[in-house]
């Protein structure tokens, strides 16, 4: 390698090269050597914990997610971008391995520049997601962990594809990944629908972000809001959980999130009208 | 697999379980009430994995996951015993347990039970009505005998998606009307995001007139 | 004796832990990189000078750690890139091309990972102070300050709250600065590896902590630090120094 193939300059021979252990069985050395849920001890900790979620709406496709870091309880960053800016149309998130999601997305990133240049239009969402798909499926096996959605807008409007290491690939309206997902959908399931304005679509994954980070240890810290409109995507803004919880979205408190915050003075105490006199 | 969900609201506690017995990946029995009335004013939802009487019945490759639950005779046993005693406490002293003190006595009844030899393994929601202070009131209680008192609660994988729902949609000052339909939603969102979703619930209410059950 | 021939297998284990800790502060325009020298595996000292930082340019300094053998090798390997960038273009490579690089180097040994956090520290094309923190296959991102090693969970927060002035309310009236002076973040890295080497048994001997400086910056806030010794030859570009202290030795 010389000079200027540094980084991703590597890439012009084609495939990138990786340096192999010489075992009988490489993915069963990785794993031992990683696998911090089999072996809390592992030395190698490879981040996980996430909430991420997307869903595609009459105004194009919203992404939020949330900024939180784990290894093992430890919490080892609580600014991490888990959206992936691989072009200006063009979201990818990240849930799994870290550097799985960030390298692999990068990587995208070039193969999307390449065939824009040598096909002159931009690549479809549904292409550059196969071309991730295919890609992380031919090292199916190997230990690469990454649950991602692309995310985009090209000739057939706003797309969105959930794309895993084991090679699934799925086209559809709404995805939530990681560990806080359930409690995501809980929230996003129920006001849902296509015609949400664009106010109320991010009110609804800000909503959704903060009840996966309220409710799963290994999410939260903050939320990452973005969009995806016909002239590529917008970050909207960064949201802090605590925030949300107390005062909510806006620079106005009162507008809390919080369960305590939202049903304070309610109670379910239902004295009958004589039982003052008593 | 199992889920149960109880909330509280304006004068009431409803408490619902799913209505599936099963065993292994076969779904014995689709009418089955997991819901017992230990009282005029007490309710009680149990639910609970495989006892180590019958474990070896189901999967005897894999470790028990806590939240795989089966309907086992294990629970039957165990809501048996805590019925029969609440019973016997009013015959004896002609007034019955307040929920505070019920869910208190059940709670310590399972974590004797945890400490012996064959430990029951069942999870719990005690939904009560205090006729002394108008209080509704829930408990969720699991089978290691944590015992906490909630505006809301739920069990099994349902709660992975109600619990975020009931943050976001219990009030409570809700009427029933209301508070129905809160659970409809829970029900409703495990339906469409569990994959091996119960698709029949019993619904049974406390309130200051005693218990009943209700039809969604 | 063993007459009898049979296969035995054997447990590939290359890997080891070695302790410390390293950490990295970024200021408006200069950088802190610091580390401590001792070198251990299990309860024992192998060394109490083995460097864990290590300047790479003139504007560039990385701390590695986690093994040792690892993050020498990986240093060395970095270096020779950077040589042969050099040659090419007769520059050195800008800080964030060098955090990219890192990304590609250690995400080629993704299958067999060397067991090093990396800590990069420096200053940007643009003049300002940055830190880049690395897990050990190669997700980066930059942030104002990180401690990584045996030590983290007691210097990140410690760190959080001095830096990023987490959990602290202003005085009525008043702010919490965004950038810190020089002399004020010295004093925070002196502290936390103080305190570490108290509280954590791998942590201690010597700390070593280098300091990068903006372009045309001057050394305000270096004219009083005891021992400090400048590393770069010229004083037009960025310049490098390095501060030593003892760290106890028990």
């Amino acid at each position: 390698m010389w000079g200027s193939q540094a980084g991703f300059g590597s890439l012009v021979k084609g495939v990138p090269s990786f340096v192999i252990p010489s075992v009988p069985d490489p993915a069963a050395f990785l794993r031992l050597h990683t696998d911090d849920h089999a072996d809390p001890s592992c030395k190698i900790k490879i981040q996980h914990g996430t909430t991420t979620l997307a869903f595609r709406y009459q105004g194009g496709v919203i992404v939020a997610v949330d900024s939180r870091a784990t290894a093992g309880s430890y919490v080892a960053s609580g600014t991490v971008k888990k959206v992936i800016e691989i072009n200006p149309y063009l979201l990818g998130t990240m849930a799994g391995g870290a550097a799985d999601c960030q390298y692999w997305e990068t990587y995208l990133g070039v193969h999307c520049r390449l065939h824009e240049l040598r096909n002159r239009e931009r690549i479809s969402v549904s292409a550059a997601s196969k071309y991730l798909s295919n890609l992380v499926y031919s090292y199916k096996g190997m230990g690469l962990s990454m649950g991602t959605m692309i995310c985009g807008w090209d000739k057939t409007g706003p797309a969105l594809f959930y794309v895993d290491s084991d090679g699934t690939r799925l086209k559809g309206n709404i995805f939530s990944v990681g560990s806080g997902s359930t409690f995501a959908y809980g929230v996003l399931d129920q006001e849902y629908r296509w015609d949400l304005p664009d106010e109320e679509a991010q009110e609804l994954a800000r909503r959704s972000i903060y009840a996966a980070g309220h409710r799963d240890a290994f999410s939260g810290n903050t939320c990452n809001l973005y969009q995806v409109k016909e002239d590529g995507w917008q970050f909207i803004g960064n949201y802090d959980i605590t925030k949300l919880h107390y005062d909510g979205p806006g620079e106005a408190p009162g507008n809390g999130y919080g369960y305590d915050i939202r049903v304070e003075g309610q109670t379910s105490t239902d004295l009958p009208a004589t039982a003052g006199q008593a | 697999m199992e889920t149960s969900f109880a909330l509280t609201g304006k004068g009431y506690v409803i408490v619902a379980a799913d209505t599936t017995a099963a065993r292994s990946i076969v779904k014995m029995k689709d009418d089955q009430d997991k819901i017992k009335e230990l009282g005029s004013h007490l309710l009680m939802a149990y639910s609970g994995e495989p006892g180590p009487s019958n474990a070896y019945i189901i999967m005897p490759t894999q470790p028990t996951d806590p939240l795989l639950s089966f309907y086992s005779g294990d629970t039957i046993q165990f809501a048996e015993y805590v019925e029969r005693n609440i019973r016997l406490y009013q015959i004896r002293h002609l007034y019955p347990l307040r929920p505070s003190a019920a869910a208190s006595w059940i709670r310590r009844s399972l974590a004797v039970s945890l400490r012996s030899r064959n430990a029951f393994t069942v999870n719990l929601l005690i939904g009560g009505y205090d006729l002394a202070d108008h209080k509704p009131t829930l408990y969720w209680i699991d089978y290691l005998g944590t015992v906490v008192e909630v505006p809301f609660a739920a069990h099994g994988y349902g709660s992975y998606f109600a619990l975020s729902l009931l943050d976001r949609y219990h009030n409570p000052d809700a009427t029933l009307e209301e508070g129905l339909a809160t659970l409809k939603r829970c029900i409703n969102e495990v339906s469409k995001r569990l994959v091996v979703s119960p698709d029949r619930y019993k619904v049974k209410v406390v309130d200051k007139d005693g218990v009943r059950e209700v039809e969604l | 004796m063993d007459s009898i021939a049979h296969p035995t297998q054997r447990q590939f284990n290359p890997y080891s832990d070695n302790g410390g800790t390293i950490l990295a502060i970024a200021g408006a325009d200069f950088t802190v990189i610091a580390g401590d020298t001792r070198q251990s595996e299990g309860y024992s000292i192998q060394t109490r000078y083995a460097p864990k930082v290590f300047p790479l340019t003139d504007r560039a300094v990385l701390a590695v750690n986690g093994f040792a053998a690892d993050g020498n090798m990986f240093v060395k390997k970095v270096k020779q890139r950077l040589e042969w960038y050099r040659h090419a273009h007769s520059k050195d490579m800008p800080l964030r091309a060098i955090a990219r690089l890192i990304q590609t180097m250690l995400y080629a040994r993704r299958f067999f990972p060397f067991y090093v956090y990396n800590i990069l520290g420096g200053i940007e094309e643009d003049g300002t102070g940055a830190v880049y923190s690395f897990d050990p296959v190669g997700s980066y991102e930059r942030e104002a300050c990180r401690a990584a090693g045996a030590a983290q969970s007691l210097v990140q927060p410690f760190l959080d709250n001095q830096i990023y002035f987490n959990n602290q309310q202003p005085a009525p009236g008043t702010s919490h600065p965004v950038h810190l002076p020089l002399p004020t973040i010295l004093s925070i890295v002196i502290d936390s590896f103080t305190g570490a080497t108290e509280r954590h048994i791998e942590v201690g001997d010597g700390l070593e902590m280098y300091v990068v400086l903006a372009k045309g910056r001057g050394v305000q806030g270096l004219e009083d630090v005891r021992g400090v010794q400048e590393l770069s030859v010229t004083e037009e570009g960025e310049r490098i120094f390095v501060i030593r202290r003892d760290l106890k030795k028990d």
